[in-house]
């Protein structure tokens, strides 16, 4: 069991002058399901992606099974025994199921320089039907899958050819419980095959369930190997940040009444395709939270309550009875909108961060009437990012430049300038880090405290029971069900709602 | 990367590509200033002395470049610029022997009809933009042929009474006031940029995209209706040639002054005018040097490949629309 796999010897990376990776030195053993763990931006995947030959290595070295590697790229390092599964889409458009499965290995399938398609596609299809998979067809286009089952067909790619070391990079916050269990059961088939497991999660139950073993890492530095066993979650959150996590996580509180006053009525929604029939009321002040598998049509009620869906039928309707029908008339009535798809959807990426935080407040920035104020737009920016904390050299720098976490702070900075009522977030903490997380939590606390309601979307069961007065559990696009605020609500009454 | 860790290096690299936006933004001024000496001492001050000759063709491409740079900031292109000066410059001349007040009405709205087809076909029929104005370049260029393939179309006489430079100066000026004003001064401008920055975003963010798009290429399509004014009281008379390869002069104007082709947040309305008085300072002083007009083209092909390579955000080129 305690057989050492992986040797990582006083590894270094640098960007620059940045030290992504410094002198970092562990051991991973065989049949184990190791884990990586570690803010935004500690070097977990700067380490994971020289291993796999997306990087190159500064100094230092990898002894697998007693033998030094360095792979230059992903194929080199398949052949080595290392594959992995990373965070966004792996797949290529465009090739099919089969071909992406065996992209870089295609040479077994071909004779006398020309490729037995048919060999092929029967040899990934048999691999399908193997792991369980057996719905995606191998001969098919992989664009013809959505995310999850383009996500499936990378783990096939990933795992059919035994590999030593598998590496899955935050695959899970991009896909549902259904995706999630899929990933797991495979995780523990390849350890029980006596292969090694890098698993890197921002989830910490999930990191605690999985794994045997969990290494931190904090700005590139290698801070300590611990079994899982023997940890908790306070543990590993203080091993991360580097101190106690002070404060409540969630909101603390149980019991509160919900006030009866009604703001937003949402009647009999429809939007085809992705919703049915979904009918709601939202309350002044509180946080009504949404859940369900990512196909259950959730983050589209987001977007149909913000006028942003095509088609929509059915009524969105504000205390006094004004309809809302399109995004500028949502706006305009104090509502605001964060998508999941952050970069796309909710910030400009290739625009400032003041620009950014003024967007929808730019009527009231004026000097003359029509005639902006730069001024007023550097002083409202300037405020409500620093509101925001936002880490920036200056309202100037352009969002593109930010991590996550920080652009879902301009995010939140807009709506706040806004002075919005009523908030949709959908997806408001995906990616993020734990100090960042805590901190819109607390936003979301302190607004719903100070009468502002809140529609919260979440793919993340522990957020929604923490901080939401009341779920609905979205199915097939449909509500199926709603529970209440209470202390000894658990994942599984959500679960057993959802499939 | 780590934030702590990170601060320096990101205020390093911030520094890095500051130097690189000075450069950007200073080599249009530059370029303008080294192209006009060089040109003076080749033709030995001629240049100078036939000064409101070479600008007397600046008129035209810089009120037309004005609703070009909107429609690129917001991230589109316009290729049926020169079609549309020359319909509006046919209609300003056949109306002028009516009356000249309505002359220019009916090129500015003849231009923003063109524009409309463009927008509808961009807007409601999803078609990348350079796909649009290349057919309608196309449609229009035909129309023109055919209305002026007997004789050219002649404006009133009135109309060439009005060629003076003071009239063309001031009507350029108000354009570019009011283009500048609208675009850095008002909302305007900053939803542009934002469109052009990332649609989807500025969409949710309250902006009615489509109106917008659709919007601007009428606006493009009548600012350029009234350049057809100017082009009018110029020449005088519409032939098949009328408003020729003007869609590329602008093209190639913008980008000389420094527009990056994909538009967005870094679009600078100097953009314009240092990009119109750069390319008429180089074509009219490769004329007086007196080139040949293949050799001319070529080299203001080099030119024009040398900025574009400069220019181009290669981030965000993928966005062009």
């Amino acid at each position: 069991m305690s057989e050492v796999r992986l040797q990582v010897q006083n590894l270094c990376k640098s960007f620059g002058i940045t030290k992504a990776v410094q002198n970092v030195s562990f051991n991973i053993n065989k049949g184990e399901v190791h884990a990586l763990i570690g803010e935004n931006g500690s070097g977990k995947s700067t380490l994971t992606n020289m291993l796999t030959g997306i990087y190159s290595i500064d100094s230092g070295h990898f002894i697998l099974d007693g033998k030094e590697i360095h792979p230059k790229n992903q194929v080199e390092a398949n052949n080595e025994g290392v594959s992995i599964i990373v965070q966004e889409l792996g797949t290529l458009s465009g090739l099919t199921v089969a071909e992406n499965i065996f992209l870089g290995h295609e040479a077994r399938f071909v004779k006398f320089g020309i490729k037995n398609t048919g060999a092929m596609n029967r040899e990934a299809q048999k691999l399908l039907d193997q792991y369980g998979f057996g719905r995606i067809r191998a001969s098919a286009m992989v664009d013809e899958y959505n995310f999850e089952d383009r996500k499936l067909v990378e783990i096939v790619k990933a795992t059919y050819f035994q590999p030593k070391i598998v590496v899955i990079d935050e695959t899970t916050t991009a896909l549902s419980q259904e995706g999630r269990e899929e990933l797991y059961k495979q995780m523990n088939r390849i350890r029980s095959e006596g292969n090694t497991i890098i698993f890197i999660s921002h989830d910490l139950p999930e990191v605690l369930r999985m794994s045997d073993t969990i290494t931190c890492l904090r700005d590139g530095v290698y801070i300590d190997t611990v079994k899982s066993s023997e940890i908790d979650e306070e543990g590993l959150k203080k091993l991360m940040v580097g101190r106690e996590v002070t404060g409540d996580y969630y909101r603390p509180d149980y019991g509160e009444p919900v006030s009866n006053e009604v703001v937003l009525s949402v009647q009999n929604v429809t939007v085809p395709g992705q919703i049915e029939n979904v009918s709601f009321e939202l309350h002044k002040g509180e946080i009504l939270g949404f859940g369900g598998l990512s196909e259950s049509g959730m983050h589209e009620v987001g977007k149909a309550c913000f006028g942003a869906s095509f088609d929509r039928t059915g009524t969105v309707k504000l205390y006094d009875g004004t309809s809302i029908n399109s995004i500028p008339q949502a706006i305009s009535h104090s509502m605001a909108y964060t998508s999941k798809d952050r970069d796309n959807e909710s910030v400009v990426m290739n625009q400032s961060i003041g620009d950014n935080i003024c967007l929808p407040s730019l009527g009231s920035l004026t000097s003359i009437p029509g005639i902006l104020s730069g001024a007023k737009m550097k002083e409202f920016a300037r405020k409500y990012a620093a509101e925001m904390s936002v880490k920036m050299v200056d309202t100037d720098q352009f969002v593109s430049d930010l991590s996550g976490g920080n652009k879902q702070k301009v995010v939140l900075a807009r709506w706040i300038g806004k002075d919005s009522d009523i908030l949709v977030l959908d997806s408001p903490t995906r990616g993020i880090d734990i100090k960042v997380k805590q901190d819109i939590y607390q936003l979301m606390d302190r607004m719903r405290k100070s009468g502002k309601s809140i529609i919260m979307i979440s793919e993340e069961l522990m957020e929604l029971i923490g901080m939401c007065d009341r779920i609905l559990i979205m199915k097939d696009g449909k509500i199926n069900g709603e529970l209440l605020r209470s202390p000894e609500l658990d994942e599984n009454s959500l679960i057993a709602k959802m499939v | 990367m780590a934030e702590t860790t990170s601060a320096v290096s990101k205020e390093e690299a911030l520094k890095k590509r500051s130097t690189m936006a000075l450069v950007r933004s200073l080599l249009p001024v530059a370029g303008l200033i080294i192209v006009f000496i060089i040109f003076n001492t080749l033709t030995k001050g001629r240049m100078l002395g036939k000064l409101s000759m070479a600008m007397s063709s600046v008129y035209v491409t810089m009120i037309a470049s004005t609703g070009v740079f909107f429609v690129m900031t917001m991230g589109g292109l316009d290729f049926s610029q020169g079609s549309i000066l020359g319909m509006a410059s046919i209609v300003v001349c056949l109306v002028s022997k009516t009356s000249i007040p309505l002359a220019i009405v009916a090129g500015i709205a003849t231009g923003a009809a063109i524009g409309a087809i463009n927008g509808f076909f961009y807007v409601n029929r999803k078609i990348k933009s350079f796909i649009v104005t290349i057919c309608t370049m196309f449609l229009f260029r035909g129309i023109i042929k055919y209305l002026t393939s007997n004789a050219p179309v002649q404006g009133s006489a009135k109309l060439i009474m009005l060629n003076t430079d003071r009239l063309k100066v001031i009507c350029t000026l108000v354009v570019v006031c009011i283009g500048f004003i609208a675009f850095t001064f008002t909302r305007f401008g900053i939803n542009l940029k934002a469109i052009g920055a990332g649609e989807k975003a500025a969409k949710f963010a309250g902006i009615r995209t489509d109106r917008m798009k659709f919007l601007v290429y009428v606006l493009a399509g009548a600012i350029t209706g009234f350049a057809a004014f100017i082009n009018s009281i110029k020449v005088g008379s519409v032939t098949a040639s009328g408003g020729n390869q003007v869609e590329t002069q602008i093209l190639i104007a913008l980008v000389l002054g420094g527009m990056p082709i994909s538009g967005g947040a870094k679009s600078r309305f100097t953009n314009i005018i240092i990009g119109s008085l750069l390319y008429v300072v180089l074509a009219s002083g490769l004329n007086m040097v007196g080139l040949s007009t293949q050799t001319q083209q070529l080299i203001q092909g080099v030119v024009f490949l040398v900025f574009v390579a400069v220019f181009a955000d290669r981030e965000s080129l993928s966005v062009i629309k």
